[in-house]
C-alpha cells in the first residue's frame, strides 16, 4: 500500500497532499473510521491507506484506499451503498454530493469532499481518476450474483454481503439478526420490477452447510411471517405476498412480492449451480 | 424488545408502538413524575452559512437549563447541577465531519465558572476521557455532543458519547452495540453525570461512504435537546430523526438501523427512561418545522 501511495500525484488539480499518509489494518481501523468501520470489517478488508487533499480556501479531501482482499469484496462494498448514478471511473463508479466511490479489482476507493462545491466535485472525479490508473486490472463479481434471474431485475440495486449490519443498512428487515448472518454466510439482495410499481425484494443466502439454511429459514419465518403455511408463503401488507425456501445449504427469501406464484417463480429461477 | 422489530412493522405502521408510545399520549405517568427533557430552538442561531451565533446559543443553554431545574437565573441553575470547589469534565465530541461546536462547549464553560468552578478544573476531552486527570478526578461531568445517525448503533447520541470511558471501545460493538447503557455504570461515570446536551443545530439523519457522512443529509434544525436522563434525551434525539428521515427518504427507512441500545439502556441497563409516557418534552422558542 505504501507503494500505491507514492504512484498517487501529491498535486492533483491545485489541491494538495496535506499532512502524512496513514495505513490501518483490520486492528487499527476504529482509530480512523467512526461509524463506517465495522461495515468494512464485515468483509475481508486487508487494510486502508489514506491521504488528505487541502484545496483553495478550507476545503478538505479525504482518500481512501481500501484493499479489500478480492475483487468480490471490492463489488460487496460498493455494491451496498450504491445511490448515486455511475461516475464512469475504474471498473465500476458512483458519484454524487462530493462522494466518489469505485471499485478496481480488489480495491475499493473512496473519495469525499465534506463540503461539496463545484470545484471540490471536479477535484474529486481527478483524484479517482489518478488513483485508478495505480490499482491494476480489473476482477469479477461474486459468482452469486450470477444465480439471480435476470427478467426484471434491477441491476444496479444488487448488493453482495455477508454480514447482518450490511443486510440492514441497504434494506432494514429486523432489529435481531433474524437470518443468522456472519461472516461465513454470503448474500444477495436484489430488486425486482412489478407492475404495481412498488419492486419485490430477493434474498439469497449461501451458508456452510444445510442446517444452518434450514435453522435461518426457521427463524426467519417465526419472526417475520409466522402465519406463514408450510411452503413458506404467507401474505403480508399491501397485498404482497412473502416467500422462504431452502435449496441446498442456499435460503431463498422473496419479499413484497404481488402475488404468490411471481414470489415462486422469482425463487424458482434463481439458478444455483448443481454441486 | 421481546418481538423483533421488523420491516414489516413499518409497512403496518405499527414502529411506534413497539419503540414506545406516540408523543403526546402520556396519559398513564403522574406529570410530577416523568423525566423531563428541553428542546430549546431559535431561528437566528445559524446564519445562512451555518455559523453559529454564540450569544444566542448561549441564551439557548441558559433557557433550556433553567426550564430544566425551575430556576429563573442560568447562574443559579447551574448552580442546581455543580458546587463550587468541584472538578468537572465535559465530555465532548471531535469527530471531525460534525463535533461539538466550540461555541456550545465555550457556553458551558462559562457558566460552570459562573457557577463556582475553577477554570483549571474544567476538563474538556473526548478520546482520552479514560486517563484524563481531570476527568478521572471529577465529580461532576457535562456530556455534550451533537445529533447524528451512525451504521452500527443507528444513532450516536449522549449514551454513545460516553464510549470513550469503556476500556475497551470493540467489546460494546456486538448487537449493534447494544449495551452502551453499561458504560454509565462503570466507576469513572456513574452518578457524576449533571446535564446531557444533544446538539440539533445541524443534525445528521442518514450516513453515506465510509464515514458515514454527507451534507446532504445534515439539516439546519437549530435546537438543543437538553435534560438529566440521557436515555429520554437520547429517545428525543431519536424520534427528530425518525421524523426526519420519514418526512425524507420515506416510511420504510423511517428507523436508522438499529438504535436498539437506547431501549436497552432503560429496559437491560436502569440509566434512564426510553418511555415516551414518561417523559415531560418542553419545547421553547422557534416551533417552524419542529417535528416531534
Amino acid at each position: 500500500m505504501e507503494e500505491l501511495g507514492r504512484s498517487i500525484p501529491k498535486t492533483i488539480g491545485g489541491w494538495q497532499a496535506a499532512g502524512e499518509d496513514r495505513a490501518y489494518d483490520r486492528k487499527t481501523l476504529y482509530d480512523y473510521m467512526d461509524g463506517g468501520a465495522e461495515v468494512y470489517l464485515a468483509f475481508d478488508l486487508r487494510q486502508v491507506w489514506t491521504r488528505k487533499y487541502a484545496g483553495p480556501g478550507k476545503g478538505e479531501i479525504a482518500l481512501d484506499v481500501f484493499d479489500m482482499g478480492s475483487p468480490e469484496e471490492a463489488y460487496g462494498i460498493l455494491s451496498c451503498d450504491r445511490q448515486d448514478p455511475p461516475a464512469g471511473i475504474g471498473q465500476d463508479s458512483t458519484y454524487g454530493y462530493g462522494l466518489l466511490r469505485i471499485r478496481q479489482g480488489r480495491y475499493f476507493v473512496s473519495v469525499l469532499a465534506a463540503d461539496e462545491g463545484e470545484s471540490s466535485g471536479q477535484a474529486v472525479l481527478e483524484i479517482g481518476r489518478a488513483v485508478v490508473k495505480a490499482l491494476g486490472p480489473p476482477g469479477p463479481a461474486p459468482d452469486m450474483v450470477g444465480f439471480l434471474p435476470q427478467e426484471a431485475l434491477r441491476p444496479d440495486r444488487t448488493s453482495y454481503f455477508h454480514a447482518n449490519v450490511s443486510l440492514n443498512n441497504r434494506h432494514f428487515l429486523a432489529s435481531e439478526n433474524i437470518l443468522g448472518l456472519d461472516r461465513t454466510t454470503d448474500c444477495v439482495f436484489a430488486e425486482y420490477d412489478t407492475d404495481s410499481g412498488k419492486p419485490a425484494f430477493l434474498i439469497l443466502v449461501r451458508y456452510p452447510g444445510a442446517e444452518r439454511a434450514a435453522a435461518a429459514r426457521r427463524s426467519f419465518l417465526s419472526a417475520y411471517a409466522p402465519e406463514s403455511d408450510p411452503e413458506g408463503l404467507a401474505p403480508a401488507e399491501n397485498n404482497t405476498w412473502v416467500l422462504a425456501v431452502l435449496r441446498d445449504r442456499h435460503l431463498i427469501i422473496v419479499l413484497e412480492s404481488p402475488s404468490p406464484d411471481r414470489a415462486r417463480q422469482l425463487a424458482a429461477s434463481v439458478a444455483i449451480p448443481a454441486k | 424488545m421481546t418481538h423483533p422489530l421488523t420491516r414489516r412493522d413499518f409497512l403496518k405502521g405499527t414502529t411506534a408502538v413497539l419503540l414506545g408510545a406516540s408523543l403526546g399520549a402520556g396519559q398513564d405517568v403522574p406529570a410530577a413524575k416523568k423525566t423531563r427533557v428541553v428542546l430549546v430552538r431559535h431561528r437566528d442561531v445559524l446564519d445562512d452559512n451555518s455559523a453559529i451565533d454564540p450569544d444566542i446559543l448561549q441564551g439557548m443553554l441558559d433557557e433550556a437549563v433553567t426550564r430544566l431545574v425551575d430556576e429563573s437565573d442560568p447562574v443559579k441553575a447551574f448552580g442546581k447541577l455543580v458546587k463550587p470547589g468541584e472538578t468537572v469534565g465535559i465530555k465532548t465530541n471531535v469527530w471531525s465531519y460534525l463535533p461539538t461546536p466550540h461555541e456550545l462547549e465555550a457556553a458551558i464553560k462559562r457558566r460552570l465558572i459562573d457557577a463556582g468552578i475553577a477554570e483549571d478544573r474544567i476538563g474538556l476531552d473526548d478520546h482520552t476521557v479514560a486517563t484524563n486527570p481531570l476527568f478521572v478526578q471529577a465529580t461532576s461531568l457535562i456530556n455534550a455532543r451533537p445529533l447524528r445517525t451512525h451504521y452500527l448503533a443507528g444513532m450516536s447520541g449522549c449514551i454513545k458519547n460516553y464510549i470513550m470511558f469503556a476500556p475497551s471501545q470493540e467489546a460494546l460493538h456486538p448487537d449493534s452495540c447494544a449495551d452502551l447503557g453499561s458504560v454509565f455504570k462503570l466507576p469513572i461515570v456513574k452518578d457524576k453525570t449533571r446535564l446531557n446536551i444533544l446538539c440539533a443545530l445541524t443534525p445528521q439523519f442518514h450516513g453515506r461512504g465510509p464515514h458515514h457522512f454527507s451534507r446532504r443529509f445534515v439539516w439546519s434544525y437549530k435546537g438543543l435537546i437538553v435534560g438529566r436522563d440521557p436515555v429520554a434525551v437520547d429517545t428525543i434525539g431519536l424520534r427528530l430523526t425518525m421524523a426526519k428521515r420519514r418526512e425524507v427518504l420515506g416510511p420504510d427507512q423511517e428507523l436508522p438501523p438499529v438504535p436498539k441500545h437506547i431501549q436497552l439502556a432503560d429496559t437491560r441497563h436502569g440509566i434512564g427512561t426510553s418511555d415516551l409516557n414518561a417523559i415531560e418534552l418542553v419545547k421553547l422558542g422557534w416551533d417552524e418545522d419542529i417535528l416531534v
